[in-house]
């Protein structure tokens, strides 16, 4: 896949819960171009999570299509979908993202295992992925050894490390300093800047998705408006 | 599979992998130990010559058995040829916590009658000659350093001289057998020697004769030859059992009771606690990998690779501590076939008791995988990721 335009059309997902359905994601249409960086917002428990699993690939919804670079997720059996996320999508979560018992190098290694590489390619590669979130003297620390700002660059370098079109984060600051996030912030913005990455980031924070292209407001299962920050950059 | 991530899964902790492998290797050695007992067992009974049958007392078998059945006994149509067993039941002197069996024998009839028994050192010849000699088993002739010619102080304890000395032997041989009937602890000395020294006063103890082994002639059918013998002392002055050799050594290997039951009981005992005890760290180690697991699925891996990690963890546990658990047996089998070989000549870990033990700490390690290895995979990626942790 080289196109990660996202379609998603009619797209629901709802929940029992009690013996009450509860409809996180409600015919939800949604167009994202590719190459661009969005904030996805909303309050607690508005599906912001829900969406962000099923355009990855980690869900299933119960009607609707989610069509990525013409691809349509919904067709697609369990180990496909493993399989396509494996060779398209690099994920960050918030906070436990990374493999304790595995070194830096070894956790950014491991998508590339899925890989045809060589073990000295997929070490190459794994470095200069490292080397590209500025962790070159850290790659043999434990993620105890680490400090959360780190541990959120090498989770950044393991979903860039098999060179994905599209990068889905889950509040990937949602446990950081002011700065240590900025830092990280910054990270994800060169990713989409030099690199053309179509990145999908939820946050609670709005000086977060100042650093989107785009924000898009989730409320309750439906979708609310979608803010262009370089607009308003260029009208101030 | 990302093999690195099974070791680094065990070295990560490897306290608790370590005590893991320790208890699984304590279960392999004792069901090794367990199962040599009760194979050893079954070899001594196994390996019993068809044509040797043993008259003891029908009261027990530390009831005596007057010296006038000889002649009876010999009279039985179809036996060969009779020979004495008498306990002697004595102590070395230099070192009487140490223990091996004395039986006074009659020297000719034996050895035609235990063809298993060679003389390594030493002659038979020499022994049959000269009525203080005996012949000793190698392993207690290597143990106290004894030597062909050398003679030895024993101390009697149902035999007692009356000059209040130890007994002399003097070793005319240092013999080896080929079965576990016979073992290569005990010594052999002269019935006669034994029974002239309580004829004249040199010496007390009781008159009788421990057992007599009848040797069954070709063609002749052994059970014919037990129920006459039975049938002669019917009705006194003392009743006799005639038992095959096999069935003697069964009785008495199981005197102290069903031995094998008691031992295959004790080792499915030590089987159990240790599945649970591996089952219990294996789903421990699985619930504190949720989110792990999830992770993994999350960058594509399937379903199998988060079981196969669950298991092959188990696996690779459970056969270090099958490798520990063998590695100590082999190590210490010299030792034990030292101390137990005296009533058990047939121990050892051959390769059927290593194999089983090897092969039961696999299938613990295997069904202890299976069960986190399938909770990991029908865990669902979003499920897994969502576990706060
Ligand atoms: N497996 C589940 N079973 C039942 N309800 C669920 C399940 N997963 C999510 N939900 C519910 O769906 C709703 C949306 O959840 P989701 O995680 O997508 O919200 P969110 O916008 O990411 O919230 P937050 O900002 O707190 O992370 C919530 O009310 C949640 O409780
Ligand atoms: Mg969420």
């Amino acid at each position: 896949m080289t196109d990660s335009t996202i379609e998603i059309r009619r797209l629901t997902k709802a929940y029992q819960r009690g013996g009450e359905t509860l409809r996180v994601l409600d015919e939800l249409d949604l167009h994202m171009d590719a190459g661009t960086f969005y904030a996805l917002m909303g309050p607690s428990g508005s599906g912001k999570t829900t969406l962000l699993n099923l355009i990855g690939g980690l869900d299933v919804a119960d009607t609707g299509d989610v069509i990525i670079g013409g691809e349509n997720l919904s067709n697609y059996s369990g180990s496909q979908l493993a399989r396509w996320r494996a060779e398209n999508v690099g994920f960050v979560f918030q906070g436990f993202n990374l493999l304790p018992v595995l070194s830096a190098r070894e956790n950014v290694e491991l998508p590339l295992m899925l890989s045809p590489l060589k073990k000295r390619e997929r070490r190459a590669q794994a470095e200069r992925a490292l080397e590209l979130v500025g962790l070159t003297d850290r790659m043999d620390h434990k993620p105890r050894e680490l400090s959360g700002g780190q541990e959120q660059r090498v989770a950044i370098a393991r979903a860039i490390a098999t060179d994905p079109t599209l990068i889905l984060a889950d509040e990937p600051t949602g446990d950081l300093d002011r700065t240590t996030a900025n830092q990280v912030l910054q990270l994800l913005q060169r990713l989409n800047r030099e690199l053309k990455k179509t990145i999908l980031m939820v946050t609670h924070d709005p000086e977060a998705a100042g650093y989107a292209d785009k924000v898009i407001h989730l409320d309750k299962g439906k979708l609310g408006r979608i803010e262009d920050n370089r607009k308003l950059a260029g009208k101030a | 599979m990302p093999f690195h991530l099974l070791f680094r899964n065990v070295t990560g902790h490897w306290l608790r992998s370590l005590l893991t492998i320790l208890s699984v290797a304590v279960a392999v050695f004792l069901i090794c130990v367990l199962n040599a007992v009760v194979s050893g067992l079954t070899r001594t009974v196994s390996a019993a010559a068809s044509n040797r049958l043993l008259v003891q007392s029908a009261v027990s078998l530390y009831v005596d058995l007057p010296m006038a059945y000889q002649q009876k006994l010999a009279a039985v149509p179809g036996v060969e040829a009779i020979c004495k067993w008498q306990w002697f039941g004595g102590r070395y002197e230099q070192d009487k916590g140490g223990f091996f069996a004395q039986f006074g024998i009659d020297a000719e009839p034996f050895r035609t009658s235990y063809p298993e028994i060679t003389i390594a050192e030493g002659s038979y010849e020499e022994f049959a000659k000269n009525r203080t000699a005996c012949i000793v088993g190698r392993d207690t002739a290597t143990k106290y350093g004894w030597k062909v010619g050398q003679t030895v102080p024993i101390l009697g304890t149902i035999f007692q001289r009356t000059d209040g000395q130890p007994w002399q032997f003097t070793i005319a041989g240092i013999y080896v057998s080929d079965t576990p009937t016979i073992d290569q602890q005990t010594m052999y000395f002269r019935f006669d020697y034994l029974r002239e020294s309580l004829e004249q006063g040199g010496a007390q103890g009781p008159e009788g004769v421990g057992l007599y082994m009848l040797r069954v002639a070709p063609g002749a059918d052994p059970v014919a030859v037990q129920s006459a013998a039975d049938a002669l002392f019917e009705n006194g002055p003392q009743r006799v059992q005639t038992t095959t050799e096999a069935e003697f050594n069964r009785q008495f290997v199981t005197m102290l009771g069903d031995v094998p039951t008691l031992m295959q009981m004790v080792g499915s005992a030590v089987l159990f606690a240790i599945f649970f005890a591996v089952l219990n760290t294996m789903i421990m180690a699985g619930r504190e990998r949720t989110k792990d697991i999830g992770i993994l699925k999350a960058l594509g891996f399937s379903d199998a690779v988060t079981a196969g990690l669950l298991i092959g963890e188990s696996l690779l546990l459970c056969a270090l501590g099958a490798v520990v658990g063998i590695g100590l047996g082999v190590a210490l089998e010299p030792a034990f076939q030292a101390s137990v070989s005296a009533m058990m000549p047939g121990f050892a870990f051959d390769r059927s008791t290593l194999l089983l033990g090897a092969g039961l700490a696999l299938g613990i390690g295997l069904v202890s995988g299976i069960v986190p290895g399938l909770r990991a995979a029908r865990l669902t990626t979003v499920a897994a990721l969502r576990e706060v942790g």
